[in-house]
């Protein structure tokens, strides 16, 4: 990818938290190391916690989370079903859509995102970029969007075919996402 | 009256329109339940998309991208699905190219059958839906789970979709907690949206968790072996990743080359649909995902099968005007952006599977030309051209389906009036489009016998025999027939502009204006001449607009090369031309381009303005003010307005011309903010229609009434002859042309 100067890196990932959070995903900035990640989904998660295995983030980044109070280690339909937290890492983010991209193949990303109440998908800064199209240029994040079994995530699941909105329906009722800075 | 009329019908009966009292019925049906459902959920998607796609800054050229794509992978479509077949196989999943609806149907009943399933998970696949595949799996003894929330809601009601992606948007809030109530006979509160979305999901819960089998339709096939999923609710990603087998079913026109063409497409289709940046879910996948876990205690490979459904979509390749439909990418944006299809949704506006404008062609073309016949209720008005991602020019597909259901319709007519119009015009077509389609015909010698032929429009006789024969309302107003046209009160008139010359007109003398309602025209020249703008009459001619909305193409067509002749003529002699009915000049403007040798056309269309776009552009060019020439307070009426523009005068862009100049000149203005009137030309005439289009009219009277909430009326202005019939019908005041108001000031100020 291109290298984006710092104070253009500093408006996309503005851009990035003002769409996620008005696509109803909650958002902080964490200084990236095991420790304050840890800390970060602490303050956030109660209940079971299931942590999928990070492709994109340095594993030693999420070292901490496996020692958690609540994090589960069985991996059987019930038991992810029956879990409140499901936390992945995301290889991009997209500033003028709030998504996140997460590989659904990799270890137990996609039932772990998908069948908990609430995701935390957890990004590096230096991967998000402006708009969707850019993730499909052979150049951007090394064609991973271009190789990858990869869904756009943006905000909580939601429907309106019962009438209002409501957020929560098969999938996550909250997505918070961490930048890791 | 037989008793049949009264009893309100269910949906699935009235599914199938190729007979034109099922269509009928329908929209009875439509607007006594489902009409305010409807209206609110299009009208919500249609503002966000609005919304949507003016805060993308490429918008245009995204359009051009993905048009450009779509072009070219219709054109080598057949190897693409080779190189489809050869990716999915080489990847490790099964393909399948189904020639029927049958063929795909059976092909997948008899996978799940050899795999043991039980219990099919289901995405929303309107691809299904069109080939009955529940049907299917449930005769070889398989359940079906829809998991779409709008499809648990059909499939508990048993009714086929009325939306492209809200399949279930006619249902209120209130209808769904009866419908819960009635059919699963519990106690629990139902009575919110949380509530009964919580309800459906921990029925469906079991069904994923048990499932045997998901299938899912794909939004975009690429040859290099990927789908795209894009759904909200997260039940495609449940069905297409828990199971071990998934299959996707798609149309074979779904194809793209490869990952990186999907681009512009992902970009468009959100916020063309629903108006979102990107959907909650847009999954990109290249099946069987071997690397990703199952998570089931039973030794199982992932396995995965796409089945591509032809089911007519080559023939349609084939066909210079169904081809068209082959681009959709089925968005939505054209069901609601269009008037009618907010009043009644697709169970009026729609057949078994497919809706809305673009879902004529869709039937057409998969099942039978007469299952369009729903089609009848695009009325052209254009909304939605703007607006389609991929720039599909619906009314043009839906006026070339009026014109192949009205051959077919000829020849079952074989009444003597029937076949007298059919010989003298050379048209084949029921009684009720030639006599729509050929308003120049009848306002010729309308005009003529005026007042006599006004005298004879006014009897009852005469009104129940338009209504029995040509299918004209009674409950309709007549415009009434000039007693001197345009074209010769214009020449009594002498037009000639007082110096200095700002510039060089010739109004074109549209039909509508000409034989019914000259007193427009007579203010235009009137006004053009107050700025010293030299005004020509050209000569009278039919410019195609009333029979190309009736389907009569080949009449269409003769026309606009006649108007062509005429309007060059003018436009050599250095002078540009001006319309006064907006309808006439989306002719030369947009629909020409059908008609026209491009240069021909492109040359029209550059000189043509509506008469207050060419005003304003003159006012602005030599800084001149509008509030000098046309000041507002002296008006007689007042300055306060209401201004509603003409639906195709707002698609060619020259409505925002209007508005700009009666602000300038002082008025108080007050705009409408719906699609269309309900008029839509000749449709709010027509005694089938007469109820729709004022209930579409509806929203265009409250904004009337919501903008005088002070208790002062407003002067109601409209642009469009027939909005001016609608308003009047409506609110039971008069209304006036943009013109016609201007003109008001210019001779109070000239007194």
């Amino acid at each position: 990818m291109s290298s984006v100067s710092s104070p253009a890196r500093h408006d996309l990932i503005v851009q990035f938290e003002t769409e996620a959070r008005a696509a109803a995903a909650s958002v902080e900035r964490v200084r990236s190391s095991a420790s304050e990640l840890a800390a970060a989904v602490k303050r956030i998660a109660t209940g079971r916690i299931a942590v999928a295995e990070p492709l994109d983030l340095p594993a030693d980044v999420f070292s901490e989370l496996g020692r958690l109070p609540g994090v589960i280690l069985g991996r059987s339909k019930q038991e992810l079903a029956s879990c409140d937290v499901g936390i992945t890492d995301a290889f991009a983010g997209v500033a003028r859509t709030g998504s996140v991209c997460i590989t659904v193949d990799h270890d137990y990303a996609g039932p772990v995102s998908l069948l908990t109440r609430m995701h935390i998908a957890v990004l590096s800064a230096e991967t998000i970029v402006e708009r969707p199209a850019d993730l499909f240029h052979p150049g951007c994040l090394g064609g991973k969007a271009l190789q990858r079994n990869f869904v756009f995530v943006t905000g909580p699941s939601a429907t309106a075919d019962m009438g209002p909105l409501v957020r929560g329906v098969h999938g996550p009722h909250q997505l918070h996402i961490v930048i890791l800075e | 009256m037989s008793s049949a009329s009264t009893i309100i019908p269910s949906p699935r009966s009235v599914a199938n329109k190729s007979q034109k009292s099922k269509l009928l019925d329908a929209i009875r049906m439509t607007l006594q339940i489902e009409s305010a459902a409807v209206r609110r959920n299009t009208q919500g998607f249609n503002s966000g998309r609005y919304l949507a796609t003016a805060s993308i800054p490429d918008y245009d050229a995204l359009k051009d991208k993905t048009r450009a794509i779509k072009e070219a992978a219709l054109i080598h479509l057949p190897q693409l699905l080779k190189q489809t077949e050869e990716s999915v196989t080489r990847n490790g999943g099964h393909f399948f190219l189904a020639r029927s609806g049958n063929d795909a149907s059976r092909y997948i009943t008899r996978v799940c059958s050899e795999h043991q399933v039980r219990l099919v998970v289901k995405g929303k696949s309107m691809t299904s839906e069109e080939v009955h595949l529940n049907h299917h799996l449930e005769e070889a003894g398989i359940e079906v789970a829809e998991t779409d929330l709008a499809e648990f809601i059909l499939q508990i009601a048993d009714e086929q979709p009325s939306h492209l992606i809200g399949p279930a948007l006619h249902y209120s809030r209130e209808r769904i907690t009866a419908l819960f109530k009635r059919k699963f006979r519990t106690d629990l509160p139902l009575d919110t949206g949380e509530e009964l979305t919580r309800f459906a999901r921990e029925k469906l819960r079991g069904k994923f968790l048990n499932a045997d089998a998901g299938i899912s339709g794909a939004n975009f096939v690429t040859a290099d072996g990927s789908i795209v999923l894009v759904e909200s609710e997260g039940n495609i990603r449940l069905t297409s990743q828990l199971p071990p087998l998934h299959i996707a079913i798609a149309g074979v026109e779904k194809v793209l080359p490869n990952r990186e063409s999907l681009a512009p497409f992902l970009e468009l289709l959100a916020p063309s649909a629903t108006g979102q940046g990107l959907a909650s879910y847009t999954s990109v996948l290249t099946p069987p995902m071997n690397a990703a876990p199952l998570l089931s205690d039973r030794d199982v490979k992932r396995e995965f099968h796409l089945v591509l459904v032809d089911n007519g979509r080559l023939q349609m390749r084939e066909d210079p005007i169904l081809h068209e439909a082959l681009y959709c990418i089925r968005c939505s944006a054209c069901l609601n952006s269009c008037a009618n299809f907010q009043t009644v949704g697709g169970h009026a506006f729609g057949g078994e599977t497919y809706s809305g404008g673009i879902g004529g062609a869709w039937e057409a073309g998969t099942s039978d030309l007469l299952n369009a016949r729903f089609s009848e209720l695009c009325t052209g008005c254009s909304r939605c051209v703007n607006q389609c991602p991929v720039r599909i020019d619906i009314p043009w597909l839906n006026s070339n389906l009026r014109e192949r259901i009205n051959e077919r319709d000829a020849v079952a007519g074989k009444g003597f009036l029937q076949r007298v119009f059919t010989s003298q015009t050379e048209t084949r077509a029921p009684l009720t489009k030639i006599f729509f389609g050929r308003y120049d015909l009848f306002g010729k010698w309308g005009a003529r016998l005026a007042p006599l032929s006004n005298w004879i429009n006014h009897l009852p006789v005469t009104r129940a025999l338009l209504e029995r024969f040509a299918g004209l309302d009674r409950r309709r107003e007549l415009p009434p027939f000039a007693n001197e046209t345009l074209a010769h009160a214009a020449k009594t008139k002498s037009p000639r502009s007082r110096t200095p010359q700002r510039g060089r007109v010739a109004l074109f003398p549209d039909i509508f204006t000409n034989y019914g309602s000259p007193q427009r025209g007579l203010a235009a020249i009137e006004v053009f001449k107050s700025v010293g703008i030299d005004v020509v009459l050209t000569e009278v001619s039919a410019d195609g607009r009333a029979s190309l909305s009736q389907g009569l193409i080949r009449t269409a067509r003769e026309q606009a090369r006649r108007t062509s002749e005429v309007l060059l003529k003018h436009i050599r002699d250095d002078r540009e031309i001006v319309v006064i009915e907006p309808s006439a000049l989306a002719m030369f403007r947009l629909d020409y381009r059908h008609f026209l040798e491009p240069s021909v056309f492109d040359e029209i269309r550059a000189h043509s303005f509506e008469v207050v776009e060419y005003l304003w552009r003159v006012l602005e060019e030599r800084q001149l003010s509008a509030e000098d020439f046309f000041p507002a307070s002296r008006h007689p009426l007042g300055q306060k307005v209401f201004y509603h523009s003409h639906c195709q005068q707002k698609t060619i862009g020259a409505a925002a011309s209007t508005e700009a100049l009666l602000r300038t000149a002082g008025f108080d203005v007050a705009t409408s903010r719906v699609e269309c009137c309900g008029m839509a030309g000749s449709f709010g005439y027509k005694k089938d229609f007469y109820e729709l289009s004022m209930a579409v009219g509806e929203d265009l009277f409250e904004q009337v009434l919501a903008a005088e909430t002070d208790g002062i009326p407003r002067t109601l202005v409209a642009t469009g002859i027939s909005c001016q019939e609608q308003l009047h019908a409506g609110l039971k005041r008069s209304v006036f042309h943009p013109m016609e108001l201007l003109a008001a000031v210019v001779q109070d100020a000239a007194s």
